[in-house]
C-alpha cells in the first residue's frame, strides 16, 4: 500500500503543464507539493464530483493532459462518471483513485464495501482504453511516465493506507496557495493561465 | 413551438460549444439534433449532478457550455450545482424541461398553494413543478418560464445572454412541446 505521500511526490516530480485535480484527502497534501496555476482543487464540497470537472476541462483542453486525484469514497458515490469519461473518449484523461477504504476527512469510516472492490475492474468493464493498478511505491514511480504519456482514457486503481487528513476549507492562513482564495477568485486564475494568452 | 434545429442554430450563433445533460420526452428532440450535428458537441452523462461540474470544467477550459436537464434532474443535482457553477461563478445557462406544470394547471393547483402532506402526496399533482420554482429562488438562479406562445428560442438567447453579462448559472423552464 502507498501513502499519501508516495502517490503524489513522484507526480509532483515529473509533472510540467499538465492540469491535476484534487479533492478530499488529497487537496492539502498535493496544495504543500505543488504551486501551480493549473491546479484546483475541489474543496467546496460537490458530492463526488471532482472527476467530472477534470473530465470538463479535458475535452475543453485536448492537448493537455488532465488529471484526476480522486478517492474511493468520491468514485462511489458518482460511478455513472465512469460511463462519461468512456464515452466521451477523452484520450488526454487520467483518472487516479486513492483507494485507502475511509471517508478519511471525517475520521476515516470506513466506505462501503472498503476493500472489496476492484475499482480497476469496474473500469476495465466500462471500457476504458489503459487500466492499472498499484499497491508499491517502487512500482508507481518507475511506471507514472508512462501513465501520463500513453493515450486514454486512463484509469489507476491505487491501494492507499489511510492518513489523517481533516475537514478542508479556504482561508488565508492555508499553507497551499490554491485554499487561499474563493473558488470564484481561483477560477479566474486557472481560466487564464488555460488560455491562449497565460498558457503555461 | 420551434424546429429543433432553430435551437442548434441559435446555439451555434451564441457560440455554445457544448450541450450537457440528459434527454426527456421535452428535449429528446434536441438531443438528436446536436447528436446530428457536426461541430455542435453532445455530452450524455448519467446523473443530472454530472452535467454541472462537467460543464464548469468545460468553462474552466474556456469552452462554453450549455445544461439541458429536467427539473427532476435539477432536484437531484443540488450540491453539485452549489459546489462547482455557483461556487465558481460561472456563467453556465440551463435549460430545464418542466415536468409537472401541465398537471399542476389541470389540477388547479397554484404554485403558491402551501405545502402540505396533502398536496405533496395528491395523485393528481406532480410536486416536481411545484417545487422548481421554490429551489431555483434558494439557490439564488435568475430563471425565466417560457410556456403557451412564448418564443422558445428568444427565451435560450435572453438565458445565455444572461449568463454571461451576470457572470452565473442562469435557467430557462421550457414547457413541453416548444422545442
Amino acid at each position: 500500500m502507498l501513502t499519501t505521500a508516495a502517490l503524489l511526490e513522484p507526480l509532483a516530480r515529473i509533472r510540467t503543464n499538465e492540469v491535476v485535480v484534487t479533492t478530499m484527502s488529497v487537496v492539502r497534501p498535493w496544495g504543500l507539493l505543488s504551486d501551480s496555476d493549473l491546479d484546483f482543487a475541489s474543496a467546496d464540497s460537490a458530492m463526488g464530483h471532482a472527476a467530472d470537472l477534470a473530465l470538463g476541462v479535458a475535452l475543453a483542453q485536448p492537448d493537455r493532459t488532465v488529471i484526476s486525484l480522486n478517492g474511493d469514497g468520491s468514485m462511489l458515490m458518482c460511478l455513472g462518471t465512469l460511463a462519461t469519461v468512456v464515452e466521451t473518449g477523452a484520450q488526454n484523461f487520467v483518472l487516479i483513485v486513492s483507494d485507502n477504504g475511509k471517508y478519511e476527512i471525517t475520521g476515516n469510516q470506513p466506505v462501503a464495501c472498503a476493500g472489496q472492490i476492484d475499482y480497476a475492474l469496474l473500469a476495465e468493464a466500462v471500457g476504458f482504453a489503459r487500466v492499472y493498478r498499484f499497491d508499491d511505491a517502487a512500482a508507481w514511480e518507475a511506471a507514472l511516465p508512462g501513465v501520463l504519456a500513453r493515450e486514454g482514457p486512463t484509469f489507476v486503481h491505487v491501494k492507499a493506507e489511510s492518513g489523517t487528513q481533516g475537514p478542508i476549507g479556504r482561508a488565508s492562513t492555508e499553507a497551499a496557495r490554491y485554499l487561499q482564495h474563493s473558488l470564484a477568485d481561483w477560477s479566474e486564475i486557472m481560466r487564464l493561465a488555460l488560455s491562449p494568452e497565460g498558457s503555461t | 413551438m420551434s424546429e429543433p434545429s432553430g435551437t442548434v442554430q441559435l446555439l451555434l450563433d451564441s457560440g455554445i460549444t457544448h450541450v450537457v445533460g440528459i434527454p426527456d420526452n421535452t428535449s429528446g428532440p434536441l438531443f438528436d439534433a446536436v447528436s446530428a450535428h457536426a461541430t455542435l458537441a453532445l455530452i450524455t452523462v448519467t446523473r443530472e449532478g454530472e452535467a454541472f461540474a462537467l460543464a464548469s470544467g468545460l468553462w474552466l477550459g474556456g469552452a462554453s457550455p450549455l445544461v439541458v436537464i429536467q427539473n427532476t434532474g435539477l432536484l437531484e443535482a443540488g450540491d453539485s450545482l452549489r459546489g462547482t457553477a455557483l461556487r465558481m461563478a460561472a456563467p453556465i445557462p440551463m435549460l430545464v424541461t418542466g415536468r409537472g406544470y401541465a398537471k399542476m394547471t389541470r389540477a388547479g393547483v397554484s404554485p403558491a398553494e402551501q405545502r402540505t402532506m396533502e398536496l405533496l402526496t395528491r395523485a393528481d399533482v406532480d410536486s416536481t413543478a411545484l417545487f422548481t420554482e421554490p429551489t431555483f429562488d434558494a439557490w439564488g438562479i435568475p430563471f425565466r418560464r417560457c410556456e403557451g406562445d412564448a418564443d422558445p428560442i428568444a427565451a435560450i438567447a435572453a438565458t445565455i445572454a444572461d449568463a454571461r453579462s451576470e457572470r452565473r448559472p442562469t435557467a430557462v423552464i421550457m414547457a413541453r412541446g416548444l422545442i
